[in-house]
């Protein structure tokens, strides 16, 4: 069976064997399988459970936190050559030389997985933070973007469309008007980062804060597009946003002053 | 028009017994499809061709039915490219869901999917699952995929949280194709320039470089040498998966409505016709 090795700046200590069917607790306090006598250890900080053939350490909502391999865990699956940070101290899991070790490929988490959705919907309910604050699902529709006409036209529009298409072509999602404004003159698309406008075509070239754009930017809160005669002012539609929006509409005027 | 240059290649990788990735490429109709297949026994593998296999066949029966309505209702806020997209995926969800009923081996079997589709002018890029696509523009590499994976919709709703859960729910995903009998796909279209590059790959790569080794790499190198290094990347830090990688290259995109170029020739043949009456 497998042995921890506790050591303290690189001096061992200790040799613990661990045994199948057996958990090892770790922790400050006298009653625990490896006894860590250092203030930056909980008093039950983690343990080690036997699992099949292997082992999983777990943590035990320890203040400090546990460490593998200089990586923060809740769980994880020891290997041979772990090295376990708790405080101060550090623990080495090995096998002995003859051992067998329990197969990698049994280690089903490192391959990609499929969740079940009522498994993963509770583990989401039940690793909620303590803080009391609703998880909102972020939904796509709800992260959205939309354009106010300035001049060229009225109104809102929002962009409902994963690419909207705005030129003189009669078929545009938006149709302005404008001599040299291409049939479709730009194209507005989501991406998972926020909206980007691209140029497409005619001579009018698009501008975004008066700099014209000749491939392709992304779109931030409030900016405006110039195309030929007509000035969109672009508004993220995000529900969490909004609120910061009309804060920022209230203190607009000296802020923009002072910049 | 969109003339596009592309090379893709799939590695076993070091660790494992077989390749459960699967891909497509196909310059001609501007597909280009990278699946990374899940289940025990060779289940994996058969998911992942049959993604590929009908989403290829799906595109391609669409493109020669030119204006065909797709077969499923289609997505009013999409395009008809995109929603044929849609449809290709939707259909081949449903394909690999009714093998894996069908066949006991095959129980429980899933794949993710990652595609771009190129139109007159535009990309449609469409993802299930942690299959990346990258977008490589002026310089910069961008993710033109979500994934769907426990630790990034974590950390979308609660970064704090996300950083608790810790690196082994990075390979838990939250949907896939083939699991359920019906998917939700995230669906991006962008306008598309000369000279962007595209990274479709499977998270054996992704796992193993960054996106800035990547784009290094990639501009580094030509498209095939570009693949081969991105693979032997992986291999050397372990190769603890399978590894596939399409690299693709925006050579030429011509616009039919671009005005100015009309405006040109219309101006150069009036004046021609201008000087001739004249000599005349």
């Amino acid at each position: 069976m497998p042995t921890l090795t506790l050591k303290f700046k690189d001096k061992p200590i200790g040799d613990y064997h661990l045994q199948k069917g057996l958990s090892l607790t770790i922790g400050r306090r006298k009653n625990n399988g490896v006894v860590i006598d250092n203030l930056a250890v909980s008093g039950h900080h983690a343990k080690i459970d036997s699992v099949g053939d292997g082992f999983v350490l777990i943590d035990l909502q320890s203040k400090n936190g546990s460490f593998v391999n200089e990586q923060i865990i809740n769980s994880h699956w020891l290997k041979h050559g772990d090295v376990i940070n708790i405080g101060k101290h550090s623990l080495v899991f090995k096998y002995a030389e003859d051992e067998p070790m329990p197969d990698d490929s049994s280690d089903k988490i490192e391959k990609t997985m499929v969740m079940d959705t009522s498994q993963y919907r509770t583990m989401v309910e039940k690793s909620k933070p303590d803080i009391p604050k609703p998880l909102i699902r972020q939904n796509d529709e709800g992260a959205t973007g939309g354009l106010a006409f300035l001049a060229g036209g009225n109104g809102n529009i929002k962009l409902t469309r994963n690419i909207t298409r705005i030129g003189k072509h009669p078929e545009s999602d938006i149709i302005i008007k404008g001599l040299w404004v291409g049939k479709t003159a730009l194209t507005i698309s989501k991406r998972p980062d926020g909206f980007y406008l691209s140029y497409v075509g005619g001579i009018s070239k698009p501008k975004v804060n008066d700099k014209t754009i000749n491939r392709a930017t992304i779109l931030n809160d409030l900016d405006i597009i110039d195309i030929g005669p007509t000035k969109l002012q672009f508004h993220e539609l995000n529900p969490d946003k909004t609120r910061f929006l009309k804060i920022k509409k209230h203190i607009k005027t000296p802020a923009a002053e002072a910049r | 028009m969109i003339v596009i240059e592309s090379a893709g290649i799939t590695d076993i990788g070091k660790k494992r017994q077989g390749n459960e990735d699967a891909l497509f490429l196909n310059d001609a109709l501007g597909l280009y499809v990278v699946a990374d297949g899940m289940g025990g026994h060779r289940a994996g593998e058969i998911a992942s061709q049959l993604v590929v296999d009908t989403i290829s066949k799906y595109i391609r029966q669409s493109a020669n039915n030119g204006d065909a309505a797709p077969n499923f209702n289609p997505d009013k806020s999409l395009s008809r490219e995109a929603n044929i997209l849609r449809a290709g995926i939707y259909l081949s969800n449903r394909v690999v869901h009714e093998a894996s009923l069908e066949n006991e081996d095959c129980r429980g079997m899933g794949s993710t999917v990652s595609a771009v589709y190129f139109t007159q002018g535009t990309l449609i890029a469409a993802n299930v699952g942690d299959s990346p696509i990258y977008l490589i523009r002026d310089g910069q590499i961008k993710l033109l995929s979500k994934l769907h994976t426990v630790l990034a919709e974590q950390q979308a709703l609660n970064p704090a949280h996300a950083k608790e859960l810790g690196m082994e729910f990075r390979h838990v995903l939250t949907r896939a194709m083939g699991t359920e009998d019906s998917v939700k796909v995230d669906i991006y279209e962008i306008q598309c320039f000369k000279d962007d590059i595209l990274v479709i790959s499977s998270d054996g790569l992704s796992d193993k470089a960054l996106p800035e080794e990547i784009l290094t790499l990639v501009n580094q190198n030509g498209l095939k040498t570009a693949c081969q290094r991105l693979v032997k990347l992986a291999n050397d830090r372990g190769g603890d998966d399978n590894v596939t990688a399409i690299v693709l290259k925006v050579k030429m995109v011509k616009n039919a409505r671009l005005s100015l170029d009309r405006m040109l020739t219309t101006a150069k043949r009036f004046c021609c016709r201008l000087f001739a009456s004249k000599r005349t």
